[in-house]
């Protein structure tokens, strides 16, 4: 009700919109603050430890939710390409704010051999363009049989997690790409048949692991895949020897490009731990277009690599280092292309009111080139410190994107704080830095702003 | 007179010898003492900090062996799901959000406060320890462990034993350098059945964090026999349904 009311219209719906905004950061703040005075001030007490543990006793049934709430605040780079391709006419207001409100629920029944699964995520959101929107999502849902440790089978929706990399999976050959701003997040799974089926062994090789995966694609199911109907099969052989954990992965369709991968990881320490990925793909596809708007088809097989490693510092701080050769992005030239014709699209429109070349790039932007990782060879490279200054459960961050074809990148400081059971504060801002034609350089923000609570239960 | 110095000698050499061979001998009783071979258990693991605040966290863990423990968090909420393998030094943790296992290392801490992984998921201490010296005093020992290899958590640990219980009651654990970096204090014996008598309450406390402490309380220790397949990656998802 209280919504509704706040989103009744322009002005004064807007001036509310701001002071709703206002309280929302208070109300993060405040929290986060106390958290930290009651850590300061409390006197010490004595210790009175519950000895009592009630999840001894298992139900069958199982809820969890987890309640987000996402205030963000975008400042608009009125110069850059991709500002001017959405908004060729400009924009009254420099900012962009958008509230967010997100439950995901998940539940589970088991019974004996027999496990049911569903995670769905409703979102419901608000910005300076939109009035209420929201979404309903069935992340996964699936029946899972396992009638004995070694062998297990999967039917449904099912998210399929290959790869060892943390910021780029390219052996991940059945789920969608990952959001490097929260490579964390949960993501939606596709429809498919897996199994299980695991082998223990004395000696070097000490475990071995076959997962097969068979997906079908039509117009009705996994459509991501393709309109044409087909069965998409695949699967993944995995190796622990000599501590080292090593799987080989492939996928085999019709229309669905084949693909080969394997990855691999190992602690060389105990605070060191280096992994890699490899993966090509077969006859894949790239569309490209020039700068006058004609679009070409180019296939190759490509190749996608993978390397990094994660350290903690003696003074607890966790360094993840990964280098990403993407063999299907983009070269600079090609890159130069698009961005020469967003760029002629928006003279066209200013000169003569003439939308085609933009109507042209927005669509090609949105099928291809508008996305994240969109070039050829990335650096990435996140540092947490964990509970500096001796305050449990801060944890500060800060995340560093760089595209070394043409020099631009993205710094994301941020600060996580855990002060109660179950609660976690999040306020994070990404800063973009490149040159004119560059990938970082024409994003539409040169900053955004994002705190989150979340709230577990 | 050459004779006797080197019958000096030799008696001297097999005696060191046959110390750092009770010491070992002893360390594995004081393993076998604390678990099982094979076995399940719930633990509640609790940060206090300075200002006696607590955050509480419940485990479920199934042991097998000398160096295999798979674990799954049960609560709180927040932390529902995740859950840890550890085959010798290999560590990793699945999140339920992240869908697979990344590793991790002994160093870090999936919880937060003083316990690191390799003391939420502890190993039998002769897997990762050699008996360097046991030293004797009024009713306990003092062994004086060396790590195995680099890839072990403490370089050196100290550890008071209670000689006729074959329990340890301090441990101390120190980096390469020589610091201390934690203290863990074994309290509570309790008597968990099946010929299971053992501390319940493990503490600890760590010049690092001055101030703050963390106890792993433990409930339902019981001998399991689980099979080899329960410690792999394709198993960490399903641990909750050993339960």
């Amino acid at each position: 009700m209280f919504f509704k009311r706040y989103l009744q219209t322009d002005y004064i719906s807007r001036r509310k919109s701001f002071h709703f905004r206002i309280w929302l950061l208070l109300l993060f703040l405040s929290i986060s603050f106390s958290g930290y005075l009651r850590a300061e001030d409390k006197t010490s007490e004595t210790l009175d430890l519950d000895f009592e543990i009630p999840e001894v006793e298992k139900k069958p049934y199982e809820f969890l939710a987890e309640l987000e709430i996402l205030e963000t605040v975008k400042g608009l780079d009125n110069d850059s390409l991709l500002f001017l391709q959405k908004y060729p006419g400009g924009r009254d207001e420099e900012t962009f704010f958008q509230t967010d409100l997100n439950l995901k629920v998940e539940g589970s029944y088991q019974a004996q051999t027999l496990k049911l699964y569903a995670r769905l995520n409703g979102s419901f959101w608000y910005n300076d363009e939109e009035d209420w929107e929201n979404d309903l999502q069935t992340e996964e849902a699936y029946l899972s049989i396992q009638p004995s440790p070694s062998v297990a089978f999967d039917v449904g929706k099912k998210v399929l997690k290959w790869g060892k990399g943390y910021a780029w999976n390219p052996a991940a050959f059945f789920s969608r790409p990952k959001d490097l701003d929260d490579p964390d997040a949960t993501l939606e799974g596709y429809f498919s048949a897996s199994g299980d089926l695991i082998k223990s062994m004395d000696g070097p090789l000490k475990t071995m692991a076959l997962t097969p995966v068979i997906l079908p694609v039509s117009s009705h199911i996994n459509d991501e895949w393709g309109a044409e109907k087909e069965i998409v099969w695949g699967g993944k052989i995995y190796f622990f020897t000599w501590d080292t954990d090593l799987d080989v992965m492939f996928l085999f369709g019709e229309e669905v490009k084949d693909r080969l991968g394997f990855d691999f990881s190992k602690n060389i320490s105990s605070n060191f731990e280096i992994h890699g990925e490899a993966a090509v793909v077969f006859d894949h596809v790239k569309y490209i277009t020039d700068k006058d708007g004609n679009l070409y088809e180019e296939k190759n097989n490509v190749l996608n690599l993978l390397a990094g490693m994660r350290y903690q510092t003696s003074r607890n701080a966790t360094i993840i280092f990964e280098y990403y050769r993407n063999g299907q992005g983009y070269n600079s030239d090609e890159i130069k292309d698009y961005f020469d014709l967003v760029e002629a699209g928006y003279q066209d429109y200013t000169s003569s009111g003439n939308m085609a070349k933009l109507a042209i790039s927005r669509e090609y932007g949105s099928q291809f080139y508008n996305k994240q990782t969109v070039m050829r060879d990335y650096l990435y490279l996140k540092v947490t410190q964990k509970e500096p200054f001796d305050i449990l459960y801060f944890t500060p961050a800060a995340t560093c994107i760089f595209n070394i074809n043409d020099k631009s990148a993205s710094l994301t400081p941020q600060i996580t704080y855990a002060p109660i059971t179950n609660l976690e504060l999040d306020l994070k801002a990404t800063f973009s830095f490149g040159k004119e034609h560059t990938e970082y350089g024409e994003k539409m923000n040169d900053y955004k702003i994002v705190a989150a609570a979340r709230y577990y239960f | 007179m050459k004779k006797s110095l080197l019958l000096l000698f030799l008696c001297q050499f097999l005696a060191v010898s046959a110390v750092a061979v009770d010491g070992n001998e002893m360390l594995q009783k004081v393993d076998r003492n604390l678990n099982p071979e094979s076995y399940e258990m719930y633990r509640k693991l609790i940060n206090i900090e300075p200002d006696g605040s607590k955050k509480e966290f419940i485990m479920y863990s199934v042991k097998k062996g000398k160096d295999k423990i798979a674990s799954v968090f049960l609560s709180p909420a927040s932390e529902k799901g995740r859950g840890t393998l550890r085959v010798g030094e290999n560590m990793w943790l699945y999140i339920p959000n992240v869908g697979k296992p990344i590793r991790i290392t002994s160093l870090q801490s999936i919880t937060g406060g003083v316990f690191n992984n390799s003391d939420i998921m502890r190993v039998d201490y002769s897997a990762e320890y050699n008996c360097e010296k046991a030293e004797p005093s009024d009713n306990e020992y003092i062994l004086y462990l060396k790590a195995k290899t680099k890839s072990v958590a403490y370089d050196r640990v100290k550890m008071w034993v209670d000689y006729n219980k074959l329990l340890p009651f301090k441990i101390e654990c120190f980096a390469s350098s020589g610091m201390l970096i934690k203290t863990l204090y074994f309290n509570k014996i309790k008597d968990f059945g099946g010929g299971i008598v053992r501390p319940a309450v493990i503490e600890t406390d760590s010049p690092l964090y001055k101030g703050y402490r963390s106890v792993i309380i433990f409930a339902k220790v019981e001998k399991k026999d689980l099979p080899d397949e329960v410690f792999t990656l394709n198993y960490m998802s399903k641990i909750e349904s050993l339960r």
